[in-house]
């Protein structure tokens, strides 16, 4: 198939569990000739989606579930994103949603939009990606695409609009109406895979005739040269199919499917609607960020002769070793041709390329702007960006938050601890704001990341995906502290224990700082402390920011400067420096009214307004500050900065106070101090724990 | 300079005094003017200078996001601070925490969703608001009944109301004091009403109504600076 990028589609298939996405993506590659028999789901009650397509894998040794799925379609190559499964806001999921163009928003015919629909779409909307809706499940008993349209209205506040109405609707159903052609479409065969025109069942002209009013009402809004003609009667097939497609891009409006997957009706209609009216690569603004000058932004050329430009947006184990899947947002990636990765500035040799499909993976030679395809055996993480011609651009922001909560983790047994390590392993490759260490004093492995969710996520991925049995500790906030006001410190360190003493005289002011976490000042004046000695003294205040004295948290914030000092020239060394250096930091630290820092988290929460006082409610108890609210749709939005230490289990509070119907997204803002009875409370805490500690020790 | 400095040597005072203790708890005040002559820079300011006296504000908005609100009182904080020579950043931090802005989508707002938004944030958020700002109610479409709910509710929660009220270009529909009707229809239900009026080289703060006495004379001596855009003494 000759290159043409305005053929192409990058789509993800979004849906709530249960709604039949997973049977969907079967007949998609069914149609497509992707595979050539139709198996159906198995133990398809009660077991959620992605297990559905889990169990599916493994039986028949398809790839359904790869990251990106290459299909074709009358001629246009599809490449079908796996949007992840579960909807917490983490790296992974913004990353799958930002190398997709368009989605289908698979919605159940009798379940309707459902909390989880909801939440899916807004992160769809979130990123601006046009979409299609599709009715799926129109068989079952109780199907009602005419309500769950209305839904999708009302709930989402979608311009959503029929283009199809079915022709009997539970068992009876039989094919679909198409209101652009106004014709009857039914699907015959074994498989469905027999379309056959009809005219219109006459009891469903008034209905099909009305719709379609509806339909082109909503899209003269939206193209004065249908408009025109509409009010003519002149309307043609193409200037309704371009009005539409000119609506679904900008976002104006959502065309709804239906059908049903399962019994083989609609689908490649819905195909054909990926094709006519979701964008292709070239047609999305996407900007890089110019590394050498500040991160500025900087637009893609979506053309094949420009210096390329990848995003490696998802990593994945196979069995012939680590497949890299990327996005090429410009240029071209060859077999043989060399790429910077722009993080580690580290050049490599394009070895295989590859493009999956659904049963088996072809290498191929090229790869143009737009595309998305694998690489093998490379060495980077998720997320990075890989370019051509000494271009300095990244895809992502190249700013790692720290992280600022951490868990204990401990293996049950000696397979868990294994498979465990391998998966700390490749989740540090994949998400830089995830780190594990071994703690020296616990000897515990200690998870850090951005928030709780965070980190539930991967710790229920190691469990499924790793079979790692593990317990887990209590998440703990990552404070700091600091000082809030000037000290003076003199001290000195003499030692005369037999042998070589040790002798060192150091003085100065320990103050706050803003511009950075330490900075050390040299103001020595008349050789008072030997050059020499200058970096003991520094190494010595270093090796104090580890550990401060309040609560036992990393110290920053804080600028040393020392001004005055003693030395002996038989007794003084590196050693004896570094240790007036230690005393003398603790000897302004105290009198430097020293203070605790918390992470402060930006938290937003969305949710219908009914449940406006809730929210508001259950944020000021967690000692939030409100900074705005918005409402729009019914919805209402709720930005807030509230400390991490308070948003512990939130998720359960939230979806109790709003059945279920809101979500929240939290990520870290800054550092602030505590306030004093929090203060002492931790202090008491930390007291405690010593105590213990002490008594364990004994 | 110091908050207390700063405060007592504000134009604001200015106004009180000859509002005769301005607007006041339970009443409504309104800033009336053409559009983009200065009506949000002046309530931006009305509510830092209350901010710096400690007190709890609400803005309500109807623009397309907050962030839009959130530059303007950056920006008027920035101009005070750099005019009276602030220093203390925790200023700055605790002024940002007795603020909160509530937006809503003009076409969609209704004026009990806005009140049942401000109750909400008072009772549950329990944020004790002195003073509620409203920037951009659509005086035009309104009428005096549902407007005086607002002024039913600034009584039975004891706070202080600033609109801002459009004027447009072309209404020449005027009452017999040279005040545009689509304004001076709700001037019951108004205790202080101040009209924008462009002059040559800045904009002048016209009292039209203090109180009880409609029309009032002429006399705050304020105006807008248009490089600051910061209430300043006239003079």
């Amino acid at each position: 198939m000759a290159y043409d990028i305005t053929k192409m589609r990058n789509i993800g298939i979004s849906a709530h569990i249960d709604s039949g996405k997973t049977t969907l993506t079967e007949r998609i590659l069914f149609y497509t000739n992707k595979i050539h028999a139709i198996h159906e789901v198995k133990g398809k009650d009660g077991v959620g989606a992605t297990m559905d397509s889990m169990e599916l894998e493994r039986e028949r040794g398809i790839t359904i579930a790869s990251a990106a799925t290459n299909v074709s379609w009358k001629d246009h190559p599809i490449n079908v994103i796996d949007t992840p499964g579960h909807v917490d806001f983490t790296i992974e999921v913004e990353r799958a949603l930002r190398v997709l163009d368009g989605a289908v928003l698979v919605l159940c015919s009798v379940g309707g939009v459902q909390s989880q629909s909801i939440t899916v779409d807004r992160q769809l909307k979130r990123y601006n990606v046009p979409r299609l809706a599709f009715i799926n499940k129109c068989d079952r008993s109780g199907a009602n695409p005419f309500r769950v349209t209305d839904q999708l209205i009302e709930k989402l506040g979608h311009n959503a609009v029929m283009v199809q109405i079915p022709i009997g609707l539970e068992d009876k159903l039989a094919g679909v109406v198409d209101l652009i052609t106004m014709k009857g479409i039914y699907f015959e065969g074994s498989n469905g895979e027999i379309i056959r025109e009809d005219e219109i069942p006459s009891d469903l002209l008034d209905e099909a005739t009305s719709r379609r009013e509806m339909l082109l009402d909503a899209l003269s809004m939206h193209s004065d040269e249908l408009a025109e003609s509409y009010l003519e009667g002149t309307e043609t097939v193409e200037q309704v199919q371009s009005a539409l497609r000119k609506a679904t891009l900008s976002l104006d409006v959502t065309p709804v499917f239906m059908g049903s997957a399962y019994k083989n009706r609609g689908v490649q209609l819905l195909l054909d609607g990926v094709v006519n009216y979701l964008p292709d690569p070239s047609q999305i603004e996407t900007n890089a960020l110019d590394v050498s000058n500040n991160e500025a932004p900087v637009k893609i050329k979506h053309q094949p002769d420009a210096p390329a430009i990848a995003l490696a947006f998802k990593l994945e184990e196979s069995q012939y070793g680590q497949l890299t899947y990327i996005r090429i947002y410009q240029g071209t990636v060859k077999k043989g041709s060399e790429l910077t990765n722009s993080r580690s500035g580290k050049r490599f040799k394009v070895g295989r390329l590859i493009r999956m499909h659904a049963d088996s993976m072809e290498d191929i030679t090229e790869a143009y702007a737009g595309d998305i395809v694998a690489l093998f055996g490379i060495d980077c993480a998720s997320g990075d960006t890989f370019t051509e011609n000494g271009l300095n651009y990244t895809m992502t922001t190249m700013y790692v938050p720290e992280p600022v909560i951490s868990l204990a983790i401990s293996p049950v047994d000696k397979k868990s601890s294994d498979n465990m390590s391998k998966a700390l392993n490749r989740f540090s490759k994949e998400d830089p704001t995830f780190r594990s260490f071994v703690d020296p004093e616990s000897n515990e492995t200690i998870i850090k990341g951005m928030g709780e969710l965070h980190l539930d996520v991967y710790i229920e991925r190691m469990r499924r995906e790793y079979k790692v049995d593990l317990e887990t500790g209590m998440p703990q906030v990552a404070y700091r502290e600091t000082v809030s006001t000037e000290a003076r410190f003199d001290y000195t360190h003499k030692k005369q224990s037999g042998g070589a003493g040790q002798y060192g005289r150091v003085a100065g002011i320990l103050e706050p700082n803003a511009e950075s976490d330490y900075e050390f000042v040299d103001n020595i004046k008349g050789g008072v402390i030997p050059n020499e000695y200058i970096p003991s003294c520094d190494k010595g205040f270093k090796a104090c920011l580890t550990k401060g004295k309040v609560i036992g948290f990393p110290i920053v914030g804080i600028k040393v400067s020392i001004d005055d000092g003693t030395f002996h020239p038989v007794d003084s060394s590196d050693v004896a420096f570094q240790m007036a250096a230690i005393g003398g930091f603790w000897q302004a630290f105290e009198k430097a009214k020293p203070q605790i820092l918390e992470p402060i988290m930006k938290v937003s929460v969305e949710g219908p307004s009914e449940f406006q006082g809730n929210i508001l409610g259950s944020i000021n108890q967690r000692r939030g500050i409100i900074i705005s609210t918005s409402e729009e749709a019914n919805f209402t939005r709720v930005e807030a900065e509230v400390p991490l230490s308070e948003m512990f289990g939130y998720s359960t509070v939230l979806r109790s106070l709003t059945q279920g119907k809101a979500e929240f997204t939290m990520e870290f803002l800054k550092y602030s101090k505590v306030p004093t009875n929090v203060a002492e409370q931790l202090k008491k805490e930390h007291l405690e724990k010593d105590k213990k500690t002490e008594t364990k020790k004994k | 300079m110091l908050p207390n400095e700063l405060i007592s040597r504000s134009p604001l005072r200015i106004l009180e005094k000859s509002t005769h203790g301005g607007v006041g708890k339970g009443n409504i005040g309104v800033i009336s003017a053409r559009k983009g002559v200065g009506k949000t820079a002046c309530l931006v300011h009305i509510a830092t200078d209350q901010l710096f006296q400690d007190k709890h504000i609400i803005h309500v908005s109807f623009a397309a996001d907050t962030s839009h609100i959130m530059t303007w009182y950056e920006e008027v904080y920035q101009e005070i601070a750099r005019l009276y020579k602030l220093e203390d950043d925790n200023i700055h931090d605790k002024l940002t925490k007795n603020r909160v802005i509530m937006n809503f989508k003009q076409d969609s707002a209704s004026v009990p969703k806005v009140l049942k938004g401000i109750r909400a944030m008072v009772k549950d958020a329990q944020f004790g608001a002195d003073i509620v700002i409203v920037d951009g109610y659509d005086f035009e479409k309104s009428t005096p009944e549902e407007f005086s709910i607002f002024k039913e509710m600034a009584e039975e929660m004891n706070i202080e109301i600033w609109f801002s009220a459009t004027v447009h270009r072309d209404d020449t529909n005027i009452d017999e004091h040279g005040v545009a009707k689509s304004i001076s229809r709700f001037k019951d239900n108004l205790a202080i009403m101040i009209q924008l009026e462009p002059r040559e080289n800045y904009i002048h703060l016209h009292l039209i109504k203090d109180h009880d006495v409609y029309p009032a004379a002429d006399n705050l001596h304020l105006k807008l600076d248009p490089h600051s855009l910061l209430i300043m003494n006239e003079s």
